[in-house]
């Protein structure tokens, strides 16, 4: 198990360097010009150099990419001399744009990313796995029919639309929830942010749990054509228990890896949830640094997803291996 | 094709163990229900062995599985099944039984063996937990309780070292072994009625064997009364008492496992054991109506003899 998970760290990070690098291509060496940005209306050639040497941006590419990398393992510093700026590691860099250490903009918008995702994923996990059972065991009937139809619903409608929608109903028309507000604590006022937060997770639970639901449903029942579970029922065993062990247990490995990957790439921001419901979470940290061209952000955010869907994935393979006897010993 | 010798049940006066009257068994087909078993009759004794033997398709576990009440959905059993149990001394209409009373009875009064030990068992929890399963569901056994009951029965059933593999997968066991694991797994509450449906079909002969005997040593100590549901009639020679012939659903004769080896009544019971090989026998076995490949008696060549 372990040898096995350091082989898989090592792959990782080999991994994650091909992404900055691919990133930093990206963002740094194909995109304008950074310091004519920075720069602003009000410009000089000579103002444009001076940024462009702080920010190291006259270096070869190769130079630029080693500095990048330094400031993530051992911190690097701008400019030179009295006016220099030291960067600690791990170093994101500083946004074009307000000058804030980007690791301290996104440790500022990771907790209103974390509860949208935990939130939606609490939910969606309950209503797909459940719905998808019942479905299976209530083969053909109205139950199974009615959850196959709103999966097809949630699956086939956009979620900026299931958004704007229940924005409309719930908070304009019906007024019995508040417009979302993201900066309300737990501690302060749990209510509110319930309130704020429920919708999100109304939006985001219902696409993943049609899917879930779907596949729950197909894999039970696969397994419920098993000849285990015959002699499950033969030992007469109640419904309860022999649905867990003999139909739920064998089926969950696909759910499993499935939500690995989902969860791990709704950590790295609900893109669309949070901007339509106004969060400030690291999804609408993204897409405004995509719209400014913030490269640092960018960057940051990039690789923070690339790292979270690595690990998210080392993950689902150490679970995998408790929910399958038989991939224990493979390894 | 004449009725069948009918034989009630032998040995104990008064009610035998399982007694089916007239069962039928139908699925429903593309033109209504399609019947795979026309009016059984049979008893079975504690301590005794009946063996069902017929071709595939013979309707062998469709009567199985009606007594266990594990028919396949939208198959339909009807005709009488009652089994003694402590409740009703003098039998307890099956058929009729709710779910609850069924799966209250099912593992613990009356086990089943199936054909395929490795698909039969849960690849996903250790044989000591699937092995006492039914008697903590049943008996309400603690979990350390249920474990040592696993250990004692896995030995019985002859898995060596059994207190350190009662913590291994399925997938780790051989096939005899597994079904050893299956056997264990029946007995654990030590059933009044054991049904075993083709439970050697997928072994070696050799394992195959000391399966027989193990089930035979094991119906001995605990006064089981059992069904042995085969196609082979070697080896239902080897452990029944009453034989139960079937084809295509209908009971073609009944009785004592002698006189059906003996002195068969019926034209099929006879093809079926001239199709059992035989050292001694000069001539290759006939193929039986339905046109399968002879089979090549032992110490002959496929040039020597005509087939």
């Amino acid at each position: 198990m372990i040898p096995y998970l350091l082989r898989r760290s090592g792959a990782s990070v080999l991994v994650l360097f091909g992404i900055t690098l691919l990133t930093f291509v990206v963002f740094f060496a194909l995109s304008p010009d950074p310091a004519v940005t920075i720069c602003g209306k009000t410009c000089t050639p000579d103002r444009i150099e001076t940024i462009r040497g702080v920010l190291g941006l006259d270096q070869p590419f190769l130079t630029q990419y080693g500095h990048f990398l330094q400031g993530l393992f051992v911190g690097r510093r701008y400019g030179v001399g009295e006016n220099a700026v030291q960067c600690a590691a791990p170093c994101l860099g500083f946004s074009f744009q307000t000058n804030q250490p980007v690791l301290q903009m996104i440790a500022a918008r990771l907790p209103q990313t974390v509860t949208v995702a935990v939130g939606a994923a609490v939910l969606w996990l309950l209503v797909g796995v459940s719905g998808g059972l019942l479905g299976a065991i209530k083969r053909g009937t109205v139950w199974d029919k009615g959850a196959m139809l709103t999966a097809l619903g949630g699956i086939s409608l956009p979620n900026y639309f299931l958004a704007l929608l229940l924005q409309y109903v719930l908070v304009v028309r019906l007024q019995v929830l508040p417009f979302p507000d993201s900066s309300i604590g737990l501690t302060q006022d749990p209510v509110g942010w319930f309130e704020s937060y429920l919708m999100p997770w109304i939006v985001l639970a219902f696409g993943y749990a049609s899917l879930y639901l779907r596949l729950t449903r197909d894999t039970v029942l696969d397994t419920l054509s098993e000849n285990y579970v015959r002699t499950g029922r033969a030992k007469g065993l109640p419904r309860g228990l022999l649905l867990r062990r003999y139909a739920l247990r064998p089926s969950m490995a696909p759910v499993v890896t499935l939500f690995g990957m989902d969860f791990a790439g709704l950590l790295a921001g609900a893109l669309i949830a949070e901007t339509v419901f106004g969060i400030n979470g690291v999804g609408k940290l993204a897409a405004d640094s995509i719209a400014t061209n913030d490269q640092p952000v960018i960057m940051a955010v990039t690789l923070l997803a690339a790292l979270l869907v690595v690990v998210g994935n080392m993950v689902v393979d150490v679970v995998y291996t408790l929910l399958d006897p038989r991939v224990r010993i493979s390894q | 094709m004449t009725a069948p010798t009918t034989r009630p049940g032998s040995g104990t006066a008064g009610v035998p163990l399982l007694e089916v009257r007239d069962l039928q068994v139908g699925v429903p087909g593309r033109d209504g229900p399609l019947a795979l078993v026309h009016g059984l009759s049979f008893a079975v004794d504690a301590g005794r062995t009946l063996g069902i033997v017929g071709e595939s398709g013979s309707g062998k576990s469709m009567t199985s599985l009606a007594i266990m009440g594990l028919l396949p959905p939208g198959a339909t059993a009807s005709g009488s099944v009652r089994l003694r149990t402590q409740r009703h001394p003098e039998g307890e209409e099956l058929l009729s039984a709710g779910a609850g009373r069924l799966r209250g009875l099912r593992g613990d009064r009356m086990a089943m063996i199936f054909q395929d030990p490795l698909s039969c068992l849960n690849p996903y929890y250790r044989v000591g937990v699937q092995v006492a399963e039914a008697h903590r569901v049943h008996r309400g056994s603690s979990r350390r309780q249920a474990r040592a009951l696993a250990v004692d029965v896995l030995g019985r059933v002859g898995i060596p070292r059994p207190h350190q593999r009662v913590d291994d997968y399925p997938y780790q066991f051989s096939g005899g072994m597994r079904q050893r694991i299956m056997i264990a797994m029946s007995l654990v509450c030590e059933p009044d009625l054991l049904i075993a449906d083709e439970p050697t079909t997928a072994l070696d002969v050799t394992v195959q064997a000391q399966i027989l005997a193990l089930l035979s040593d094991l119906q001995r100590e605990f006064g089981t009364g059992m069904i042995y549901i085969t196609h082979d009639l070697a080896v239902v020679s080897q452990v029944a008492e009453d034989i139960l012939v079937l084809r295509e659903g209908r009971p073609v004769e009944h009785g004592p496992a002698e006189q059906i080896f003996s002195d068969p009544q019926q034209d099929y019971t006879r093809e079926l054991l001239d199709a059992v090989p035989r050292i001694d026998d000069p001539v290759p076995a006939p193929h039986l109506q339905g046109g399968t490949t002879p089979l090549r008696p032992p110490g002959t060549s496929w040039g020597g003899g005509t087939p």
